[in-house]
């Protein structure tokens, strides 16, 4: 009786926090502009998908807005957990004062926000300004912190056992790192990566800054570009449907691996 | 053995190290220098100036208005974050099949950008949006000075409760179980075992959630964008949305200044706030 009433006040809340927005989004980005400004949550009396979604990909800038953002966010996420993993497991076995210290920093920086304005005067002075390899060093650097401090827990939880007996059967540094280190590592690295996919797929904030032009924008970027392009009034089916194929491949993994990341996110996350 | 050679580990936190403190640490050392300094794009040199910029901020009424702005706006962000996740997740806290199925469903929102976020519920509360009609009214929610900056703290909210609901799950699975039957056998009724058992144990995991989510919402910019753009009037012009004005208008020692705010914002929250936490930790 008890779990009748607690399921049925979850769904009740679900209604409007889940599956109201969600209809919203998908029903109006199916209407014609006029209708679609009424921002009913009625079925379309006419649908408009295709021309919808035809603009978007074509006008929008959908198709250079994917590709950008995968430009960016590939490289990012394998650059923070690689160089990430490397750098915790220096801190975590290292007793060099000089490492400590800089741990110490890795861990402000976590904390510190990043201070956008000086990065865009470093990157021009670099001339690396409104590009993406700019962008993907940028945020390399502001989000290594945190999978160094989750990485670095973990190691020095872990026996030094193992990589002292590989070491004495004759394998080097790097080879105890790929065999022995990383898959050690998979679980905290596998939390981080999914926070850092989201984090660095969704990020408008860095991207406003730090990537100049339509040519470099990646999806946030070009769906702000895209609404504020009419600037009386949004037109409501066209921002929706940029809303959802911007959101879409990151549901699409999410859905492929949910089981892993649900459970990765609650066993992972308060350890290290 | 060759893995106790203290030097060696160098190379393998180098990268990391340059790179952080390339585009993390030499950006926040410039930003003390710029914050004090007469950079605009109307001149070429960059000057110190000292106080000039937070004098002129302070005569153009912006800063004070953004400091409290920013301050409320946090404060609010965390207050509601952390009653919605913290109520889900001891709802949701056993693993069992229909409770993944609202965990997957209560995290969808974490997977959506806070500029679409914002997007999608400026739609909803529209003044002839799904709210309004299905309550009846005609309530300007983002248009009305009392209301606007409580609704876009609750959209914040609703992106990101979901992933603040998995870290509090993680908490309270990592209380042992022995602890809450020995209470039960104590006599201890749920609401006694909640207050004498789950809450002091959940400590590491509300000081972690409670910090994110007021740290996170000091530099709060996306949803506001999407939402309000700083208004009505300046009702939700935090300081990253000043910042970004001040960039567009070629005050960049002014911008500066305003996030060398955040910082210090966050500098001063984060401190006491672990430090008070951890305490409470311990004898909690």
């Amino acid at each position: 009786m008890r779990a009748v009433l607690k399921y049925t006040a979850l769904t009740l809340f679900a209604i409007p926090w889940v599956l109201v927005p969600v209809w919203l989004v998908v029903v109006n980005s199916f209407k014609p502009a006029g209708e679609a400004a009424e921002l009913g949550l009625g079925l379309p009396r006419t649908w408009a998908i295709a021309e919808n979604y035809g603009i978007v990909l074509d006008r929008g800038g959908y198709l250079t807005g994917l590709v950008n953002s995968l430009k960016v966010t590939v490289p990012i996420v394998v650059a923070v957990v690689l160089l990430g993993a490397a750098a915790a497991w220096a801190f975590g076995r290292s007793r060099s004062r000089w490492l400590q210290a800089a741990y110490f920093v890795m861990g402000l920086s976590i904390l510190l926000p990043p201070s956008i304005i000086p990065t865009v005067y470093l990157l021009r002075a670099l001339s690396l300004d409104g590009g993406s390899l700019g962008y993907v060093l940028t945020m390399t650097g502001c989000r290594l912190g945190i999978v160094i401090f989750l990485a670095t827990g973990f190691v020095r939880a872990f026996p030094r056992d193992l990589e002292d007996a590989a070491a004495i059967d004759g394998a080097s540094r790097p080879q105890v790192f790929v065999r022995i280190l990383l898959p050690l590592l998979r679980p905290v690295l596998f939390v981080g990566g999914v926070i850092l996919i989201i984090n660095v797929w969704n990020d408008f904030f860095f991207a406003l800054f730090l990537l100049q032009g339509s040519a470099n924008a990646t999806l946030p970027l070009s769906l702000f570009q895209f609404a504020s392009g009419t600037l009386q009034s949004l037109n409501w089916n066209l921002v929706f449907a940029h809303v959802l194929l911007t959101t879409l491949p990151l549901v699409a993994v999410y859905v492929v691996a949910q089981k892993r990341v649900l459970a990765g996110l609650t066993e992972g996350a308060l350890k290290g | 053995m060759v893995m106790r050679n203290r030097a060696a580990w160098l190379p393998w936190a180098l990268p990391a190290i340059v790179l952080v403190t390339v585009f993390f640490v030499a950006p926040f050392l410039l930003n003390v220098r710029f914050a004090f300094s007469s950079w605009t794009s109307f001149r070429a040199e960059i000057t110190w100036n000292g106080l000039e910029n937070v004098r002129t901020l302070i005569d153009q009424d912006l800063l004070a208005n953004a400091v409290t702005v920013t301050v409320l706006y946090a404060i609010l962000c965390m207050a509601i974050q952390n009653t919605v996740s913290l109520s889900l997740a001891l709802a949701l806290q056993r693993t069992s099949g229909i409770n993944t199925v609202f965990r997957s469903a209560f995290f969808l929102p974490t997977l959506i950008s806070p500029l679409a976020a914002g997007y999608i519920w400026r739609g909803l509360l529209a003044p002839d949006g799904a709210v309004n009609s299905f309550l009846g009214i005609e309530w300007a929610w983002l248009g009305e000075p009392s209301t606007a900056l409580v609704v876009v703290a609750f959209i914040d909210a609703w992106k990101w409760s979901g992933l603040i609901t998995l870290v509090y799950i993680a908490g309270l699975n990592s209380i042992p179980k022995a602890l809450l039957e020995s209470a039960t056998v104590d006599g201890a009724g749920p609401w006694t075992r909640l207050r004498r058992v789950v809450f002091p144990m959940l400590a590491p995991a509300l000081t972690f959630n409670v910090a994110v989510t007021l740290v996170g919402a000091l530099s709060a910019y996306d949803v506001i964008a999407a939402t309000t753009g700083g208004g009505p009037g300046d009702h939700t012009r935090a300081l990253n949305v000043v910042m970004r004005q001040q960039w567009g208008q070629g005050f960049f020692g002014s911008a500066s200044a305003l996030g060398f705010t955040v910082t210090l914002l966050v500098i001063a929250t984060a401190v006491p706030l672990v430090w008070w936490l951890r305490r409470r930790e311990v004898t909690g």
